[in-house]
């Protein structure tokens, strides 16, 4: 028992070690495919959409200050650029919906196909048009509902 | 990752339920002083804001700490990032009760 304790813990350390790429690694966007695209707007929308979140708790806070404290908060989002931002907003949160939703289906082993024998060109067979539509459905979602923001923030009404 | 996907999904449900509360009107008209107190003062929706609250700071801050344990593994750093977000998580669903229960009118 003892001895599994310092085998996991030297293992921990030498994986620590190796693993030091970290942010530079992350942000590579050369050789890798859609997926790899996919996996960095799935981080980046959702960081974005985090700080969004706190920014709108602290925001909303001034509603107990009375009508004016909310109404001096309001003149400084209802702006075309806090529009642009709000538009922002719903074209990140529809994205990493929709590609969450693609993600879980993934998770579970959907549309992952079957395994195959590994032949020239070597394409995985996990990385097939499911997924790929996926990701483009995702994207697709995501500039319709911006589309909408648009139709609601800047039309009439 | 159970917790991730039961969050983001059940966020997806009363985050449209709450989007769709600011579209049932001219979207400037939602946002006035006395239609978004009367919300407050509705106890259903602002119970589907703090359950909005609870789920969208546990998805966000959870996926935040999965972020941060791909860039870096060993155990200094997964216990720091772990309770890091734990805290954050609370301090921000702390924060936003505050804001429900007293746009509420409840006393304490």
């Amino acid at each position: 028992m003892e001895n599994a304790k310092k085998n996991m813990k030297f293992s921990t350390h030498s994986v620590s070690n190796e693993n030091r790429e970290g942010l530079k690694a992350w942000l590579n966007p050369f050789g890798y495919g859609w997926e790899r695209v996919s996996y960095w707007l799935q981080r980046l929308t959702g960081v974005f959409l985090l700080i969004y979140f706190v920014g709108h708790v602290i925001e909303t806070s001034s509603i107990i200050g009375g009508p004016d404290v909310w109404n001096s908060m309001l003149q400084l989002t209802q702006t075309p650029a806090g529009h642009l931002f709000l538009i922002l907003v719903i074209g990140t949160s529809t994205f990493h919906s929709a590609n969450g939703i693609r993600l879980i289906f993934t998770h579970l082993g959907k549309g992952l196909g079957e395994p195959g024998r590994p032949d020239y060109p070597y394409s995985p067979s996990s990385l097939n048009y499911r997924q790929k539509s996926g990701i483009w459905v995702a994207l697709i979602l995501a500039a319709f509902a911006m589309l909408f923001g648009v139709q609601v923030l800047f039309g009439k009404g | 990752m159970k917790i991730h996907y039961v969050t983001g999904v059940c966020a997806l449900f009363v985050v449209a339920i709450h989007i769709i509360m600011r579209l049932i009107m001219p979207f400037s008209a939602s946002l006035t002083y006395n239609n978004v107190i009367g919300n407050y003062h509705n106890i259903f929706y602002a119970l589907l804001l703090e359950i909005i609250l609870v789920l969208i700071a546990v998805h966000g801050f959870n996926g935040l700490r999965i972020i941060l344990l791909e860039l870096r593994q060993n155990r200094t750093w997964e216990k720091y990032v772990s309770y890091g977000t734990i805290i954050a998580s609370i301090a921000i669903i702390a924060f936003g009760t505050r804001t429900i229960i007293f746009a509420n009118g409840l006393e304490l």
